[in-house]
């Protein structure tokens, strides 16, 4: 492993833009093809101090993430490597779009991205499939060492906890599943239940396809083109009807969604009445996504008639988005203690080389103290000369616990290692000069030092 | 966290309610328990005994129903009020009884438990009205809230209106029946026509119309709802003005 004797250097650094700092035309130039994501990982890896790097690219965000030694790179470093990258960008000054965390802060944007905390709808589930892909190809180009095996796995846990702790993902935010859960509030199973679609349009069919995985019991489709009718009723293994036989199918069904090009009403008052009476005031669930409206709003006056339409929908929307803002306050205790527990993590893997190198140079001097006595110790028995053996290891470990005990506990590793140095005359630390890239293969963590990279630093 | 306890949202508050709502079913149980053993009957003999009774009924049906169909929203009116009954009971330091442990019976003891259990459901019915006037008023107006978001569906809440009447209508039944007999073998009289039998009959029949009409299928929903909420009212008075108010309690029975 290249920089695995000096994994407690390790500076990881995140630098993107995201829907939130940068107007989609500029953010859909900057975004990496697929065919061309390869290429720029070479490209970046290439670039000297890199040991570890991804890229995530979506339509809402491109994110860098590097590992580097020593040093972290600064935004000029991204912003050259994204103009180099995009050369139909030049001229632009993307400064100002730009975002550079290290440490810290750099780790804490990676989790709430993953937890699409961060996402243009919170709590969509596209990110943490789109972050996995992402690392899937940086492993794959030998690109992804310890540092980003490490943080690419609590991100993945983090997710995990945040959308099983919270609710976040639980209140729909698109117009059809609010539909649907409307549906939910009246109706306790949708199994048994019997849907009308008047019309044939997008949201019709998107309701249709939400309700059909609800496993609703029938669904039945009414177009005035009875060919294309057909064809869209197969779709959805629903059955066509024609508008001859609204009447009767507004009797049967539980929930009608209306959807046609009518400029007048197709269910007025009068209507409603002689369905209501019909169905003996079992309630009837409309859902009017047309504009014009296709449900006269007067029959609202009947109690058993629940009538909803587009602006309503988008209201249910508005007041569930509303509901994941506070779930993501949520989330970011979560990430805290994610946080914390990878800070842990950084701290114990950092300690390792230098209780590694203590323990080495203390018991050489044990051994070579040994064997200046060799002679004294040939004299006694070998049981005796055994019990020295553990004499003196044991005295030495007693000595050297509350040191150990010190450097694990810890929070500036640097400091600790120069005091241990001068304390014991341990030998100095020989940097090494590996070439970026070659740091492919994910080391046991239990045998491997670790960075400390977790000091906050201000951006470059 | 208060926001959190307010608004509804955090998990943890079910679960603690659940949980503290068990563990103080079963200290009552085991005092009810001592209560009954060490008097050597089950007759609530008293204002104070039938409403310790009816909240350990409330809660104890609760939380059945809660472990069935997970209907915890119930809970935040199944707990006040039984608390709310609680102390009630604690704070009655004097209590009049309104039967003479010599007129006590297996009959009379059913009487009335079962009383006390048809009262809890029609408590249970009650609440779950409430919620579906909620929800429906909620649906109507459009108001969409945490609230809103915990709320079960009206059919789930309809069903329940009507499983709980259902309930509180058996238990009624029975409970009348038993005190029927008792009051045959003791007075050579089926049934006490005066105003405690009168409203008794009334309440009666106010359920049984109940479950017949929501037998047929149109009579269901905010209607329903409006009925059990005055069902109960009715029901809850009349337990209060037979034992307090018309004079003479259940002894001249």
């Amino acid at each position: 492993m290249a920089h695995e004797g000096r994994l407690h250097l390790l500076k990881l650094t995140l630098a993107g833009v995201n829907h939130k700092t940068t107007p989609v035309d500029i953010r859909e130039r900057l975004a990496y093809p697929k065919e061309h994501l390869n290429d720029a990982l070479k490209a970046l890896s290439s670039r000297e101090g890199i040991l570890e790097t991804f890229i995530l690219s979506t339509c809402n965000r491109v994110e860098i993430l590097t590992v580097t030694s020593h040093v972290s790179p600064g935004p000029r470093f991204f912003l050259d490597f994204l103009q180099e990258t995009h050369p139909g960008l030049q001229g632009i000054n993307l400064h100002p779009y730009l975002y550079h965390f290290t440490g810290e802060e750099a780790a804490a944007h990676f989790f709430e991205v993953s937890s699409s905390l961060d996402s243009m709808v919170i709590g969509e589930p596209q990110i943490t499939g789109q972050v996995k892909e992402a690392f899937e190809r940086a492993r794959s180009m030998n690109l992804a060492g310890p540092m980003l095996n490490q943080i690419f796995q609590r991100a993945i846990s983090t997710s995990k906890r945040v959308r099983t702790e919270t609710g976040i993902s639980h209140l729909p935010v698109s117009i059809s599943y609010a539909a649907c859960q409307l549906a939910r509030k009246i109706f306790q199973d949708m199994r048994d239940k019997s849907i009308l679609l008047l019309g044939g349009g997008d949201m019709a069919q998107l309701t249709a396809r939400h309700m059909k995985k609800m496993g609703v019991k029938s669904l039945t489709l009414m177009t005035r083109d009875t060919q294309k009718g057909q064809l869209l009723a197969r779709d959805y293994e629903a059955g066509h009807a024609s508008f001859e036989e609204l009447e009767q199918r507004l009797v049967d069904s539980d929930m009608v969604v209306c959807s046609t090009g009518a400029d007048s009403y197709l269910i007025g008052e009068e209507l409603a009445e002689t369905v209501l009476h019909r169905r003996r005031n079992k309630p009837l669930f409309l859902i009017d996504i047309a504009v014009p409206r296709n449900i006269d709003p007067a029959i609202t006056r009947h109690s058993s008639i629940f009538l909803y339409n587009i602006d309503d929908l988008k209201s249910v929307v508005e007041a569930n988005q509303r509901e994941r803002e506070y779930e993501a306050l949520q989330a970011k205790e979560i990430i805290r203690e994610e946080l914390q527990a990878f800070a842990r993590w950084q701290a114990d893997r950092s300690t390792v080389p230098l209780i590694q190198s203590l323990r080495t140079h203390t018991e050489s001097i044990r051994l070579a103290e040994l064997d200046r006595f060799q002679a004294v110790l040939a004299t006694l028995p070998p049981e005796a000369r055994e019990k020295v053996d553990i004499l003196t290891r044991s005295l030495l470990n007693k000595i050297l616990h509350p040191t150990y005990h010190t450097i694990r506990q810890s929070s500036d590793i640097d400091e600790v290692r120069e005091w241990v140095s001068k304390c014991y005359g341990l030998p100095a630390e020989s940097p090494t000069n590996d070439p970026p890239g070659q740091t492919s293969e994910a080391p046991d963590p239990e045998a491997l030092p670790s960075p400390t990279f977790l000091k906050r630093e201000s951006p470059a | 966290m208060l926001l959190d306890v307010l608004s509804g949202r955090s998990k943890a508050i079910p679960w603690a309610g659940i949980t503290a709502g068990v563990g103080g079913v079963l200290l009552h149980t085991l005092s009810l328990f001592i209560l009954f053993t060490s008097r050597g009957h089950v007759t609530l003999i008293s204002l104070k005994e039938s409403v310790s009774f009816f909240a350990w009924s409330l809660v104890i049906v609760f939380l059945i129903l809660e472990h069935q169909r997970k209907a915890h929203i119930l809970g935040i009116l199944v707990f006040p009020v039984a608390f709310l009954c609680l102390l009630f009971v604690l704070g009655v330091s004097t209590d009049k009884t309104f039967l003479h442990t010599s007129t006590t019976s297996i009959l009379i003891s059913l009487h009335s438990v079962l009383i006390d259990l048809g009262l809890a459901s029609a408590a249970l019915a009650f609440f779950v009205s409430c919620f579906y006037l909620l929800l429906d008023m909620f649906l109507r107006k459009k108001i969409f809230n945490p609230l809103f978001n915990k709320l079960p569906s009206l059919e789930f809440l309809d069903r329940l209106n009507q499983e709980f009447n259902g309930m509180g209508f058996i238990f009624l039944t029975l409970g009348l029946i038993f005190v029927m007999i008792w009051s045959y073998r003791t007075y050579y009289m089926i049934w006490p026509w005066g105003k405690k039998g009168s409203w008794a009959l009334l309440i009666w029949f106010l359920y049984l119309a109940t479950v017949l009409l929501r037998r047929g299928k149109s009579f269901q929903g905010k209607q329903a709802a409006y009925l059990s909420i005055a069902s109960f009212f009715l029901f809850a008075i009349t337990i209060l003005a037979v034992n307090l108010f018309m004079g003479g309690g259940h002894s001249v029975f």
